[in-house]
């Protein structure tokens, strides 16, 4: 499943895919994976995204329906 | 090189150790049952995978891969048991079935006393990790 918020906040803040692995000290290719929902990132990398896209985890990463 | 890109390479890493290591074992067995070679003809072999197994069984116990939450006695004696049994059906398949020897009573007996030694202190060595694994776990913990 797409995640949508992380990828509206991404662009809110205007980063590029790179730009946003850069700043996390990851690959793009892994921020792109965690966009199309085909990776799990661990907590230490999420809480990275989060503080550097000024989200909280559950603004980004908390499915409200998910079971 | 980040944390997905770690993952996959440690996938793969123990997913070719593993193959590694049977392809190993397999080799080991085909020399000793098929081709009938004696034991210092693949000596190396077997002391590397020997030596390789047992580190990589303790480093998995010490580490924590492997969840024990308490070291009963019943459970070891069972496994020790268990372990024993295999060891004496793979020494009598060994020499009486794919040796084409028949063992003495005597014979037999004698190296199924080495079976008992052996498998005992591979499970003392795996006891001690585990202990000691335990031990930094609670440290950690502290």
């Amino acid at each position: 499943m797409d995640n949508l918020r992380l990828k509206l906040a991404r662009i809110e803040k205007g980063l590029s895919q790179q730009e946003l692995a850069d700043l996390c000290e990851v690959t793009r290719q892994t921020i792109g994976l965690i966009e199309k929902g085909k990776y799990n990132p661990t907590l230490n990398l999420c809480i990275k995204i989060a503080i550097t896209l000024d989200k909280t985890l559950n603004d980004l990463f908390w499915h409200e329906n998910k079971k | 090189m980040d944390e997905r890109n770690r993952q996959i390479a440690y996938k793969i890493i123990s997913i070719m150790y593993f193959l590694t290591l049977l392809a190993m074992q397999a080799i080991v067995l085909y020399r000793q049952l098929v081709l009938g070679q004696d034991l210092h003809e693949f000596e190396d072999i077997a002391i590397i995978m020997t030596v390789n197994s047992l580190f990589l069984i303790s480093a998995l116990l010490y580490f924590g891969a492997i969840p024990i939450r308490k070291l009963k006695i019943r459970s070891i004696l069972l496994i020790y048991a268990l372990l024993v049994v295999l060891g004496s059906l793979f020494t009598y398949a060994k020499y009486n079935l794919f040796g084409g020897q028949e063992l003495t009573f005597r014979e037999l007996f004698d190296k199924l006393i080495a079976v008992f030694a052996i498998t005992g202190i591979i499970l003392l060595f795996f006891i001690i990790f585990s202990i000691l694994g335990k031990r930094k776990m609670e440290k950690e913990l502290e």
